[in-house]
């Protein structure tokens, strides 16, 4: 029977998964453990593009003389490589990988995804995608982190959200549960080895609900996962050859830390640089290369594991950009935008709705017709099996039979 | 409680908390109040040279102003500026903001007005507002920091005519034939009164009240008569022709909004428990006063329930009462101030900009794994040279979001320094083996556990003795107890 906590961990890398249980989770009854894999073992990866990617150079309506009328100089043409789907519609030619998925039917496209009043401000749309509010409600937890906060069995454990980052975004602040940041294991349970922090660590959290408790459980929980995270992420390297890029890393460590058996139910990866004001083309032709690039290796690692069937990957950005070209040969802040989902899972692939109405334009910007949480609300209940009405605090029409 | 825990109690309250000496004065509690209150009569903006902002200072080549356009939107229109000079300009707005929030940063460590200063922490936290023009936003600073002590009805009515309020929330857009809800709305629910107190209709009408209310390229206040409503209304149950400062006063005449601001300013200064029993009186007392604050903050400070133990060492600082704090009790100072704003974007606060008009929810929001690990480590990282490495999230200012990852990254150990010679003083009549302790509660609000203070006494002796007492003060500094005031 081994007698440290080393030693449990060791030796139950080799026996079962469901061994497999870090300290704190020895409270919990052996018939809930087999309820942590709730879902169906399913997982969500989040995979947010900052700065408001320009959705109508992504996803390219090539055949609607409008998009090329306001798009003069920076309307991607057939003869440019466009990698064609299906409704008139084709992806960048720098998503080459992308298309590939696609192919396989394991990518679903949604067009003008947005919400009503829409926000032209980085930072109020990203709040506003991220708290999964109205735009005229300042909500101080994220969608995600509410998830978190909800009574599903895996959301007790603190490390069932995760962001690869070393801050933690709204979109994973519960009120009382919140995600874990970490830019990679390894340095995640760096940071908690300073000889002070560590004994800290193990103090016990009072049982009350004051401030300090809150401070030492939240100590403590932090360095149990770093721990648990830090040995387990072990397991598994991935051999797959991902972009040398900081998006190729994170998800390349998403993917080690989901094949390594983590039990997380969401992860949440950024890649940004969408703010293509100027010199759009070369900009964003880049970016959505490493995106297809990260995306495909990705796939292809879950895929090896067969970790794909039961991973679900939402593309959004915080706003599109506006239909006409700018002078400087890019675009300026616009509205509503597409949504990529990803994964082998998907029972709904391909364009899932009508192109962007290029005619019907609202003050120059694209009108929306999918208000981004029903999206949330599909993923919430359908695909996670939680209880949407109570996260997204009112109903969203889901959009049925998409997973 | 000790004269000496009531006495940092409320240094930490009313201002940034204790210094050493201060804690060697030794005052009675109700006297340091008094000289809080003293030293804070008079009204200094903040201001310095390097704060200064021009909208087209230095821009090569010089654009030709268009002033029939909205000022604020001036070199915003895509093709006003080419995008060298778009370049240069956020450059310049990104330093004279860090500036400010530098230099304030610092006023709230060594100020003596530090209950001017503290207030009009809280002022910015309740009037939130997030603007591009540095200036605009730095005369919204001092027209809060000059009205942070008087009649809330003359800071009201200040703050409402502030270019960078008007034009966060939009009320430059607001006109008589197009109104603009917004700022009517905003200073109502958040500013106010409070939501559930006034219906649409209210906000409708206050609305058309506020057209006109607008600003020009100077920064001032300009009252647009072609843009003004100025048929009659029904606000509240009144009716009349009323203009922007009539529907203030309405406002001002609800008993209820004397209980909203007076619930907030408790939960700020008090416990973040509202306790209805404190807040009825203070509440009666502030609306009979005219929303007297300085007389509301005298009552709030010298009552017994202040000093209750339920009320020391219970709030969660935030991450700029931490820093301020560090600096103010160590004197620490920066050779370079840039990792100042580094800790705060990686901690969520950051002065001048706060996340939306709401403010920032502090409290718990302020702490999850990451943000916590990072609040332990900082002492080590200002004291003792520890190394520092943080990705930032990209600057989701609207100044420059595509700010690279290599530029917001940070890795790098800071070079500081602090001033331990008063602590050494407080503590030189105290045995060894007892300063530990004796500095845990001049450096601490909650009671240091027994494991931890034998923890920091190892520490203590483990030290070589010419940084026994920095080992012991940073140990202090990096448990969970320091992070509560």
């Amino acid at each position: 029977m081994p007698t440290t906590r080393r030693d449990f961990l060791k030796t139950s890398v080799l026996a079962s998964s469901l061994l497999f249980v870090p300290k704190f989770l020895h409270a919990l009854d052996r018939q809930g453990l087999a309820a942590l894999r709730d879902a169906q073992g399913r997982r969500l990866v989040v995979v947010q593009l900052g700065g408001g990617n320009d959705g109508l150079n992504t996803v390219i309506p090539y055949r609607n003389d409008f998009y090329y009328k306001a798009r003069p100089t920076l309307g991607i043409r057939e003869a440019n490589g466009i990698l064609t789907l299906d409704k008139d519609l084709g992806f960048n030619p720098a998503m080459t990988r992308l298309k590939g998925l696609y192919d396989q039917g394991q990518v679903a496209v949604l067009n003008s995804v947005g919400y009503p009043n829409p926000d032209r401000s980085h930072f109020r749309s990203m709040d506003i995608w991220q708290s999964g509010s109205a735009a005229d409600q300042y909500v101080t937890t994220g969608w995600l982190g509410r998830y978190l906060d909800s009574s599903c069995p895996s959301c007790q454990v603190p490390y069932n959200g995760l962001e690869v980052d070393d801050t933690l975004s709204l979109a994973m602040k519960g009120a009382a549960r919140k995600g874990l940041a970490l830019k990679n294991p390894e340095k995640f349970h760096q940071a908690t080895q300073n000889r002070l922090l560590r004994q800290v660590s193990q103090e016990d959290a009072g049982a009350g609900g004051s401030e300090m408790d809150y401070l030492y459980k939240t100590l403590a929980e932090t360095a149990s996962s770093a721990d648990y995270l830090y040995q387990t992420a072990k397991i598994y390297k991935s051999a797959i050859a991902y972009p040398s890029t900081e998006f190729g890393k994170n998800l390349k460590t998403t993917a080690e830390l989901i094949n390594s058996g983590i039990e997380s139910r969401v992860f949440y990866v950024s890649l940004s640089g969408f703010d293509t004001h100027v010199r759009q083309q070369e900009q964003q032709g880049k970016l959505l290369g490493d995106l297809s690039e990260g995306l495909g290796a990705f796939a292809e690692d879950l895929q090896k594991s067969g970790q794909f069937e039961n991973t679900l990957i939402l593309v959004f950005s915080e706003f599109g950009r506006r239909v006409g070209q700018n002078a400087s040969n890019g675009t300026d802040h616009g509205t509503a935008n597409n949504v990529l989902l990803l994964g082998g899972g998907l029972q709904k692939k391909g364009i899932l709705n009508d192109a962007p109405d290029l005619q019907n334009l609202d003050q120059g910007d694209l009108r929306h017709q999918v208000d981004f949480r029903s999206i949330y609300a599909t993923v919430l209940r359908d695909w996670l099996g939680a209880d949407d009405k109570v996260i997204l605090g009112s109903n969203f029409d889901r959009l049925s039979g998409l997973v | 409680m000790t004269t000496q825990q009531q006495l940092q109690h409320l240094y930490w309250r009313a201002g940034f908390g204790a210094r050493p000496a201060d804690v060697a004065a030794g005052l009675a509690p109700r006297k340091a109040l008094r000289q809080l209150f003293r030293d804070s009569e008079k009204f200094d903006p903040l201001y310095t040279e390097q704060m200064r902002y021009t909208e087209t200072a230095a821009l090569t080549p010089p654009p030709t102003p268009d002033l029939a356009l909205d000022p604020q939107a001036m070199t915003m229109k895509p093709g006003g500026l080419t995008a060298g000079q778009r370049k240069q300009q956020n450059q310049q707005i990104r330093d004279a903001f860090y500036r400010m929030n530098t230099g304030w940063l610092d006023r709230m460590a060594t100020s003596p007005a530090q209950l001017r200063e503290k207030m009009t922490f809280f002022w910015h936290g309740h009037f939130a507002c997030r603007v591009r023009r540095p200036d605009a936003a730095l005369q919204l600073n001092n027209t809060l920091r000059k009205g942070a002590l008087g009649k809330f009805g003359d800071l009201l009515l200040a703050v409402s005519r502030e270019p960078a309020m008007l034009q966060f929330l939009n009320n430059q857009q607001n006109r008589k034939q197009r109104p603009n809800e917004n700022f009517a709305r905003e200073v109502m629910e958040l500013f106010t009164i409070g939501r559930g107190h006034y219906s649409e209709q209210d906000v409708k009408e206050a609305a058309r009240a506020f057209t006109g209310w607008g600003y020009n390229a100077g920064n001032q206040f300009t009252f647009r008569d072609k843009q003004h409503d100025a048929d009659a209304k029904t606000f509240m149950g009144r009716t009349g022709n009323f203009g922007g400062e009539e529907v203030l006063r309405i406002i001002l005449e609800q008993p209820q909004t004397a209980e909203f601001l007076t619930t907030k300013i408790y939960r700020f200064f008090v416990n973040d428990t509202p306790d209805p029993t404190h807040i009825q009186p203070l509440a009666q007392a502030f609306y009979r006063s005219q929303y007297d604050i300085s007389d509301l903050l005298e009552r709030l400070f010298s009552a017994d329930w202040f000093y209750a133990a339920a009320n020391v060492g219970t709030r969660i600082k935030s991450p700029i009462e931490l820093l301020a704090g560090i600096k103010r009790t160590l004197g620490l100072e920066l050779e370079n101030q840039q990792p100042l704003i580094v800790f705060q974007k990686a901690l969520g606060q950051t002065l001048f900009e706060p996340p939306n008009v709401a403010g920032w929810p502090g409290g718990r929001n302020w702490i999850d794994s990451s943000s916590l690990i990072f609040r332990l480590q900082l002492p080590q990282v200002l004291l003792k040279n520890a190394e520092f490495s943080i990705a930032l999230k990209e600057d989701e200012n609207d100044i420059a979001p595509s700010v690279s990852k290599a530029d917001r990254t940070f890795r790098q150990q800071v070079k500081a320094r602090v001033k331990l010679a008063p602590i050494t003083q407080l503590l030189a009549k105290t045995a060894p083996a007892t300063q530990a302790a004796q500095l845990s509660q001049l450096l601490l609000q909650a009671p240091i556990r027994p494991e931890n203070l034998a923890l920091i006494q190892q520490a203590a002796d483990a030290a070589p003795a010419e940084s026994r007492l920095r080992t012991m003060v940073t140990s202090l500094l990096s448990l969970p107890e320091y992070q509560l005031m």
